[in-house]
């Protein structure tokens, strides 16, 4: 392969943030064809295609290596994949596209604190409702992996696309997991983060994938953007 | 894996032909429970660990199913369906496919596709024997097959219970124990929280809200939950009730005045945990760790010392049998007796057969009451490996 992919976010604030940052430094990123379509070039690096792609499938094509580079989310590189390390070279964090990914309570459930507090409570839960606490989230891997990590076990997730923090008011789940960035959201639908209930600072990161196909042309390539990004 | 092949399926069938023969002659009508089975059932009764290895999907009309991953939870199901009183006895046997995602990849061991025939008997109030009949019966069918070399691991989680009751520490106290039994990590935290500092929770509780809960009036400690709630413009959501809130509440405040389990208890209980080895020598061992207890041996080790006399008068050598009371921690909806049959040629992370005691899943599965449950089910696919001499 000649050419180096690199796969940008296709809508939205993080579009825009990667592009302004890019422009930044020197690397000005333009579509090719039609204003709506989703390939672009940048400026004095010809051997480049710009993909413009989701957010989470950036993460799975970095995951099977179908582009070469791409800015994504950590949150969702890590839902993605449990390997992530291996798979991908997290070559710079951005400094925009800030989330973190939190587990979040009920305010009123002022017998739950920490992770060790929940399992506490889990246990007289089942015995009165006769199941798990469910958790609504759209991270099931994420959750599943940090909870595993506590040791704690008594819960049942339930997956949440959209509007996640409505769940408990609903009556759909009693937990969630999910991103914030001020807590603002989660106060408004009367939720609060656990002292230790921040699984992951996450923001959008550029990241290489290991097993795309890479030649020492586009070795020098990927160097050039990433000596343009850091200075 | 072995199914997958025509050859090693009619192997499989004449295989599982024999065992069926031995389960129906000893009175277990033969059932074939759904496949496809409500995914809510299995998710709320199983935990998120096994739900992580069940294949969970969304059919058109929007309902979440799965595939069975064992056949214990679709039997309850069946049953219930059948008996308008659950806690009628029955005894069934089946013989069909179950279902597990394997996160390190499928292999001949570990197949995501395999068989199980085995036996189920509900409502017998008799515990023991119908306990030691169940292991039994999966031993002759094992046997029938031409499985010669074999041992039986067994665990107990009613005498985890004796033991704690022994030692007489708050009802609480047992419950939370019990409850991270299966998670060795948790339970020797949750330990070491006892002995060393049980009212940490409780101290980051404001004293206000402290002061007005009354011990042994859950109406009026709820009441002073939601007027501290109210003070503070905090709205309740959800679905736990304020009085739930407020039994836990007083018991995480009971922990404050608490004084921390003694060494001497917590010494007693770990050295339970520590008890392995063969099933005679491990009563005798458990009997002299509790003599010296204020609760006394009570019940429990008389149940594990008859189930041993009826496995033996029902012709299971004793000396095959261990047990170790760690066992079964993996395996969240047992209630009582835990076992394994373990293959040499296989290995203790194959077992070839298991089961045990699960008093609280009829509930779960929809009943109105626990329904005293003891079962055992035979990996066939293993079996054959066993009989082939490990190769599969």
């Amino acid at each position: 392969m000649t050419r180096l992919t690199l796969a940008i976010p296709s809508k939205g604030r993080l579009m825009e943030q990667t592009t302004e940052m890019f422009a930044a430094k020197g690397l000005v990123v333009s579509k090719v064809g039609h204003a709506r379509g989703y390939r672009g070039e940048i400026a004095g690096l010809p051997q480049v295609d710009v993909a413009y792609v989701s957010s989470s499938e950036i993460a799975a094509a970095l995951k099977s290596g179908s582009v070469h580079m791409g800015i994504t989310g950590e949150d969702l590189v890590r839902e993605s994949m449990s390997d992530a390390d291996q798979r991908l070279q997290f070559l710079k964090k951005l400094g925009f596209g800030f989330a973190d990914v939190v587990v979040a309570v009920p305010a009123w459930w002022i017998d739950v604190a920490t992770v060790a507090d929940l399992e506490a409570a889990s246990l007289p839960f089942r015995r009165v409702h006769g199941r798990y606490p469910r958790v609504a989230t759209k991270y099931m891997n994420i959750t599943r992996r940090f909870f595993a990590c506590k040791g704690f076990g008594d819960y049942r997730i339930v997956e949440s696309l959209g509007a996640t923090e409505g769940t408990c008011s609903s009556g759909t789940a009693e937990l969630i997991v999910d991103i914030t960035t001020t807590g603002e959201t989660l106060r408004a639908n009367g939720l609060k983060i656990l002292d230790d209930g921040i699984i992951l600072k996450s923001e959008a990161n550029l990241l290489a994938s290991n097993v795309a196909a890479w030649t020492p042309r586009l070795d020098a390539v990927r160097a050039e953007i990433l000596s343009r990004m850091q200075s | 894996m072995a199914a997958e092949s025509a050859q090693q399926f009619a192997r499989l069938e004449a295989q599982a032909q024999v065992v069926m023969s031995v389960f129906t002659k000893a009175g277990h009508e033969s059932v074939a429970p759904a496949v496809i089975q409500p995914a809510g059932v299995f998710l709320d009764c199983i935990g998120e660990s096994l739900r992580a290895r069940t294949y969970v999907f969304t059919d058109p009309d929007g309902a979440e199913l799965c595939l069975r991953p064992d056949l214990t939870v679709p039997a309850c199901r069946l049953h219930i369906a059948r008996q308008s009183d659950p806690a009628t006895p029955a005894k069934y046997c089946y013989n069909g496919p179950a279902f597990r995602f394997q996160p390190q990849g499928a292999d001949a061991a570990h197949p995501r596709e395999f068989r199980q025939a085995g036996i189920e008997r509900f409502g017998d109030k008799e515990a023991e024997r119908a306990e030691a009949e169940t292991i039994a019966l999966i031993v002759k069918a094992l046997s029938a097959a031409g499985l010669q070399d074999w041992t039986l691991q067994t665990g107990d989680l009613g005498l985890f219970r004796a033991v704690l009751n022994a030692v007489q520490i708050p009802k609480r106290w047992q419950k939370r124990l019990s409850d991270a039994f299966w998670r060795p990590d948790a339970f020797r935290a949750e330990l070491k929280r006892l002995t060393t500092a049980p009212g940490a929770a409780a101290k980051a509780l404001p004293a206000d809200l402290i002061a007005g809960l009354k011990p042994h009036d859950i109406a009026a400690s709820a009441l002073a939950v939601q007027a501290y709630l109210e003070r503070n413009k905090i709205e309740i959501i959800g679905t736990r009730t304020l009085e739930e809130m407020a039994e836990h509440l007083i018991e995480v405040a009971a922990d404050m005045l608490a004084t921390p389990l003694d060494a001497k208890s917590a010494a007693l209980i770990e050295s339970y945990v520590a008890v392995r080895g063969p099933a005679k020598t491990a009563g005798v061992e458990i009997g002299r760790l509790l003599a010296g207890t204020k609760g006394g041996t009570g019940a429990a080790l008389d149940a594990y010392d008859r189930r041993l006399a009826l496995l033996a008068n029902a012709g299971v050598p004793l000396d095959r049998v261990s047990f170790s009371a760690e066992f079964g921690r993996s395996l969240e909806y047992y209630t009582g007796l835990v076992f394994e049959v373990l293959a040499p040629a296989l290995g203790a992370q194959s077992p070839v057969a298991g089961g045990g005691r699960y008093d609280g899943l009829m509930r779960a599965a929809g009943a109105n009451a626990d329904v005293p449950a003891v079962g055992g089910a035979i990996h066939t696919e293993r079996l054959l490996a066993a009989l082939d001499g490990g190769r599969s």
